[in-house]
């Protein structure tokens, strides 16, 4: 073996282990004496990509493409590069190279539909791309994952969720696919189910914090419809206090049938929670926003039960306010920095 | 003669004379690198401006700042004044012949040096001694097999860790009779794991040195190029080299690359080498013939499962990054070869909670540039001060927040059989969790 041989394949064993840092630094030594390099340049790209650096990244893959110019993998790296950095019109047009020159390696069909499908539009070509991929390569469990993205865009759920679900059948460790069903569940409110997904993907990789950030958006999500319930069900009460002209009794009494009501959504909540979630659920922001909410419902009742029948529409105006304003403080400390790690969904 | 330290003392204080600061501050930086107590230069660091200390080789006293300290303009005198004697360091008047003449050593009263500068030079640590040292080099080096000097009692601070290295492994290494009356097997090895520099390594050659075993290291380096031969071959080589040299303390340093789980792994190569470690794994603790296991990752839930089945990897321990105790000791080691003056460590051990060693070597470093570049801007050497340390504290960020990332992540969702629950602890206690 050679010593450029010998440097590739300690650069390829360290992209294994994640060690992209210290690759970058061996194969900018093999691209500095060896520049026409294409393996190397592709590596070296691999590596700035792994180590986050995607401007250099971007540098990488130029050169690799001018030292292999009739391969498609700097194309397909060119293209997953650019859209890291949001230039998605490159990265199509990239990943159409990657496929003019390769039109048999479902590889570039696959990053055709993913670019395709970060431009928001021409899903149709999308879907295309990710068909001629499951065709190339019926057990890969990528062109699953791509399709079942694809689907999710258009709309289609029931779908997305077969693909990702024939992802995981294929590779029962494919993160990526868990993630996928957990926002798909998130879509249909299901914070539940989704944090399932999430903490299913959390305990598979546990170094890529995302999963369990993404935990913490369901757990969030599920607080969020518990105070949706709760809102909808005091906005009620003062309707029909206001048309049927309630008693006081029994706006006590609707009082609390809402506090029942939201009080077994949020146990179910909970209890459907996995066990690793339920903390969360417990955690300062949590706990501040359902306060928060619970106390703009309290506060309402007394408002309506004990204003005289003439002032009536006016602390309903009062209640309406009163709710709408306790809601959005809620949404807003639960969208806040969350106590155990900063969160929002990873695609 | 890069070595020869009076020479240089005579040199600076010459480049003071001359108005080059720049280049006597590198002269006086090198001489207190290679003689860190020399008190002719310290003399020349406590000066205002530029000094002369007198010859080192040929006046009585270094740190008499009798030079001018103005910066010899062409018609002022190049060299110090006059008063300095006869011998005054590099005096115009001189003949250039003895000018020129290379310092002799013995001729300096050093005795008297010391006295001279004892009140204008501070000492370098103030408050109390140290309660343990802290020295020693953690550095491995590839495949050299070693009888490593260090104990356990070397290691400052880290009292748990040690405690529970006491109960886990060296209480049954060194009680072969109580060993043997309690049914008490030697299988299987020791896991360190913790946040990177925090002291792993150094604690597995502090495990070599109380065990009396040569100690084994094999690094990240070895374990690429392993990979990239042939990686049966040379695994089993590995651990030839162990038991020829038993009793030994074979250390895998980062086994999460060497013992990667396999579902992880693309290349074919590396999985191959894992299945060889794990038979070699096996056939250690079963022969059990005087090699002793010692690995340390940072990222354990990397490690392949079956590396820490019984009879493996089985014991593990947490190692945290360093107690108050051990942080003191950390600023001690890298600051002892430094010019230095009024630091107190116990201080900056309070200022550094939750700092690694690495960090901590990063802040001294920091503390030497300032210092350094005041220097040379103000055109008057100095010690480095309690104040360029806590400055640096103030601008050295902890590196251990991603690494405490994704151990919560960790805990929280992949904490099973409680594998992590010494880690859950330290991350409530510390409210990070």
């Amino acid at each position: 073996m050679t010593e450029t041989g010998r440097g590739l394949a300690r650069a390829r064993t360290m992209l294994d282990l994640k060690r992209h840092a210290e690759a970058a630094s061996l194969l900018a030594g093999i691209v500095a004496t060896d520049p026409g390099n294409g393996t190397a340049w592709c590596l070296l790209t691999l590596a700035h990509l792994g180590a986050g650096r995607n401007t250099d990244a971007a540098a990488a893959a130029e050169r690799a493409i001018a030292a292999a110019p009739a391969s498609d993998w700097p194309y397909r790296l060119a293209s997953t590069v650019q859209l890291r950095l949001d230039n998605t019109r490159s990265a199509l047009q990239a990943a159409e190279e990657a496929r003019r020159l390769a039109p048999q390696e479902w590889r570039c069909h696959l990053c055709v539909a993913q670019a395709t499908l970060a431009t928001k539009e021409r899903f149709d070509d999308a879907e295309a791309a990710a068909a001629k991929a499951r065709e190339l390569a019926p057990n890969e469990p990528d062109v699953y994952l791509i399709s079942g993205k694809v689907s999710l865009e258009r709309g289609k759920r029931a779908e997305a969720r077969a693909y990702q679900e024939r992802a995981l059948a294929l590779d029962p460790e494919h993160v990526g696919a868990m993630n996928e069903l957990g926002k798909i569940r998130l879509r249909r409110l299901g914070g539940a189910a989704a944090a399932h997904h999430f903490a299913q993907a959390a305990r598979t990789a546990p170094r890529e914090t995302a999963y369990g950030r993404n935990v913490d958006v369901a757990v969030r999500r599920a607080v969020a419809s518990v105070i949706y319930i709760g809102s909808l069900g005091t906005l009620a009460l003062n309707f029909l206090a206001v048309e049927a002209h309630l008693s006081r009794a029994q706006i006590l009494l609707g009082l609390l049938v809402v506090l029942a009501v939201t009080a077994v959504v949020g146990a179910g909540q909970y209890l459907r929670m996995p066990a690793q979630a339920r903390p969360l659920m417990r955690q300062r922001s949590s706990v501040l926003a359902l306060a928060v909410s619970y106390g703009a419902i309290l506060a309402s009742a007394a408002i309506l039960a004990l204003s005289p029948a003439s002032a009536l529409p006016a602390a309903a105006f009062g209640v309406i306010v009163l709710l709408a304003v306790a809601r959005l403080a809620a949404y807003r400390i639960l969208r806040r920095k969350p106590d155990r790690a900063p969160g929002t969904t990873s695609g | 003669m890069p070595d020869d330290v009076p020479l240089r003392v005579h040199l600076a204080t010459m480049l003071f004379a001359a108005g080059l600061r720049d280049e006597a501050v590198r002269q006086v930086g090198a001489v207190l690198q290679r003689d860190p107590g020399n008190a002719a230069a310290l003399a020349l660091l406590q000066a205002p401006g530029p000094v002369s200390p007198g010859d080192p080789t040929t006046a009585p006293g270094p740190a008499a700042p009798s030079g001018p300290t103005t910066a010899p303009g062409p018609d002022a005198p190049s060299g110090p004044d006059a008063s300095s004697g006869p011998a005054g360091a590099g005096g115009a008047g001189q003949p250039a012949s003895e000018r020129d003449r290379p310092p002799a050593p013995s001729e300096y009263d050093w005795t008297r040096g010391e006295a001279e500068v004892g009140d204008t030079v501070p000492p370098m640590f103030v408050g109390g001694e140290p309660a343990g040292p802290g020295d020693g080099d953690p550095a491995t080096a590839a495949f050299d097999v070693e009888r490593p000097a260090l104990r356990i009692d070397d290691v400052a601070g880290m009292t748990d860790v040690k405690q529970r290295l006491e109960a886990a492994f060296l209480a049954p290494m060194r009680n072969p009779e109580l060993r043997r009356l309690y049914g008490k097997s030697l299988r299987g090895g020791l896991l360190l794991y913790g946040p990177p520099g925090c002291g792993k390594t150094f604690i597995a050659r502090a495990v070599a040195g109380e065990l009396g075993a040569q100690f084994l290291a094999v690094s990240f380096a070895d374990v690429i190029d392993m990979f990239v031969g042939q990686s049966e071959r040379n695994i089993h080589e590995l651990f030839s080299i162990a038991r020829r040299n038993a009793p030994c303390v074979l250390f895998l340093d980062e086994v999460d690359a060497l013992g990667q789980k396999r579902s992880q792994l693309r290349h074919t190569p590396m999985r191959s080498a894992v299945n060889q470690l794990l038979l070699e794994l096996d056939d250690v603790t079963g022969s059990n013939d005087g090699v002793f296991l010692l690995a340390a990752t940072n990222h354990p839930w990397d490690v392949d499962s079956a590396l820490r089945r019984p009879g493996r990897f089985d014991r593990t321990l947490l190692v945290l990054p360093p107690d108050r105790q051990a942080r003191e000791a950390v600023f001690r080691f890298h600051l002892r070869e430094r010019p230095i003056g009024g630091i107190d460590p116990a201080r900056l051990a309070e200022l550094t909670d939750g700092y690694s060693g690495a960090d901590i070597a990063h802040i001294c470093e920091s503390a030497a540039e300032r210092a350094l570049l005041d220097s040379v801007r103000l055109g008057s050497p100095r010690l480095i001060g309690q104040a360029d340390l806590e400055a640096a504290i103030g601008e050295v960020r902890p590196s251990l927040g991603p690494w405490f990332d994704v151990a919560r992540n960790v805990v929280s969702f992949a904490n099973e059989g409680g594998v992590y629950d010494d880690l859950a602890a330290y991350l409530k206690k510390h409210r990070m969790l």
